[in-house]
């Protein structure tokens, strides 16, 4: 997954939307992509009781590689935040991180080795407090987007769960950014993350 | 249950496998969401009963039956609250958007429901049907008072959609509850914010009190 360049590409960004949820190319999982894609049922892995298990793995992993950048982006924003809206970003930041602890913990818990905080992050040249703001509400939309897009593919409950949990938290993260834009706190009645 | 462990552990064929794997499966997903109810409805006795609800729903249609009585709730509470003429232009506007919000969930879980054949619960009818959620509408005297018992309400709804995430079975009812359940914390930053309090006091917004 190339994280680097994606928020300012589109179809980057949509491709990866896509291949957030499972990447691993066993049999099973093109299953679990058949079984989503329909949109019918969260998925019946037809193969050993460890594959469930490897999926949602990499289905927390590709959410633990965009928590770690916003971590990182709300750190390279922190700098042109100014008074009410640096506490905010340090709030926002902190929550961050605790998803990421949250995330890597179930990795583990899963058997697997949470993904580490790439050394760089080629993000744009954040020039102001509206622009911080601006491209952070486009990190926090495009994570809700990938969420929502990986839940029905996550077979544990608890997970599906922690995972609501922190979508319904990006989504207030959006209301307080849209506020701190002077724009609408509250756009629509379904956060889908695709729209701000 | 062992049974099928042992079956499993000598020669079965993979068609035996898949069937034990997809009952193995049902069974912790039944067993996460029980234990979730339970631990829940423990920490907030106050909003056990929708809470309760909610985990004694079996199956995508009754737990959808009861989103929309807890949505449909909600319309009513906020209509009833409009209609008291408590309330500034500007947390007017603010109610009425939220009540429109919970129209609109109720709408879109009512085709779902009725996608799967099912028949929509009845209309809640007073205060009484709030009442079953979280009590206290009757009491609501000021505007102070209106955003703590919104706040209330959002949070016992963001608990219910939390909780359902352990059991729904199909792919875009999840990820229609999700997206509600986006929309309800959204409306619980606003009325923190309305009341004076932190409006981002969860990194997991769970509808926890």
């Amino acid at each position: 997954m190339d994280i680097d360049g994606f928020l300012r590409d589109p179809q980057s960004r949509r491709r990866f939307l896509h291949r957030s949820g499972v990447i691993v190319g066993a049999a099973g999982s093109a299953t679990l992509l058949a079984a989503c894609a329909d949109g019918t049922t969260t998925p019946n892995v037809m193969t050993g009781p460890d594959e469930s298990d490897q999926a949602d793995v990499e289905i927390l992993n590709g959410a633990l590689d965009l928590e770690l950048m916003a971590v990182a982006a709300y750190k390279a924003g922190a700098g042109r935040l100014r008074g009410s809206l640096l506490e905010v970003g340090k709030k926002l930041l902190e929550q961050e991180q605790e998803h990421v602890d949250a995330l890597a913990s179930a990795i583990k818990d899963a058997g697997g080795t949470p993904n580490r905080a790439k050394s760089s992050y080629d993000f744009p040249e954040l020039r102001s407090q509206s622009e911080v703001l601006r491209f952070a509400l486009d990190l926090e939309n495009t994570a809700i987007a990938a969420y929502i897009d990986a839940l029905p593919k996550l077979s544990q409950g608890d997970l599906r769960a922690t995972a609501a949990g922190i979508i319904a938290n990006e989504a207030e993260h959006v209301t307080v950014l849209l506020d701190a834009l002077g724009r609408d706190p509250l756009p629509a009645a379904f956060v889908t993350g695709k729209a701000s | 249950m062992t049974q099928r462990v042992v079956i499993a552990d000598g020669d079965a064929g993979t068609a035996e496998i898949a069937a034990f794997e997809r009952d193995r499966r049902e069974l912790l997903r039944r067993g996460f969401a029980l234990g979730g109810a339970a631990i829940a409805a423990s920490s907030v006795p106050l909003l056990l009963s929708v809470r309760n609800a909610f985990a004694r729903a079996t199956g995508d249609a009754a737990i959808l039956e009861r989103a929309i009585n807890l949505e449909q709730v909600a319309v009513l509470a906020y209509d009833t609250a409009l209609g008291r003429g408590l309330l500034s232009p500007a947390l007017r506007r603010i109610v009425r958007r939220l009540r429109d919000h919970e129209q609109e969930h109720a709408e879109a879980l009512t085709t779902a429901l009725t996608d799967l054949g099912a028949t929509p619960p009845a209309a809640p009818k007073g205060v009484g049907d709030v009442d079953k959620v979280v009590k206290g509408l009757r009491d609501v005297k000021t505007q102070a008072d209106l955003v703590n018992f919104a706040i209330e309400l959002e949070t016992a709804t963001v608990a219910a959609y939390h909780e359902a995430h352990a059991e729904l079975v199909e792919a875009r009812l999840l990820q229609t509850a999700a997206s509600i359940m986006g929309s309800e914390g959204q409306h619980l930053v606003v009325l923190r914010s309305a009341a004076g309090r932190d409006p981002l006091p969860f990194a997991f917004e769970t509808g926890a009190a």
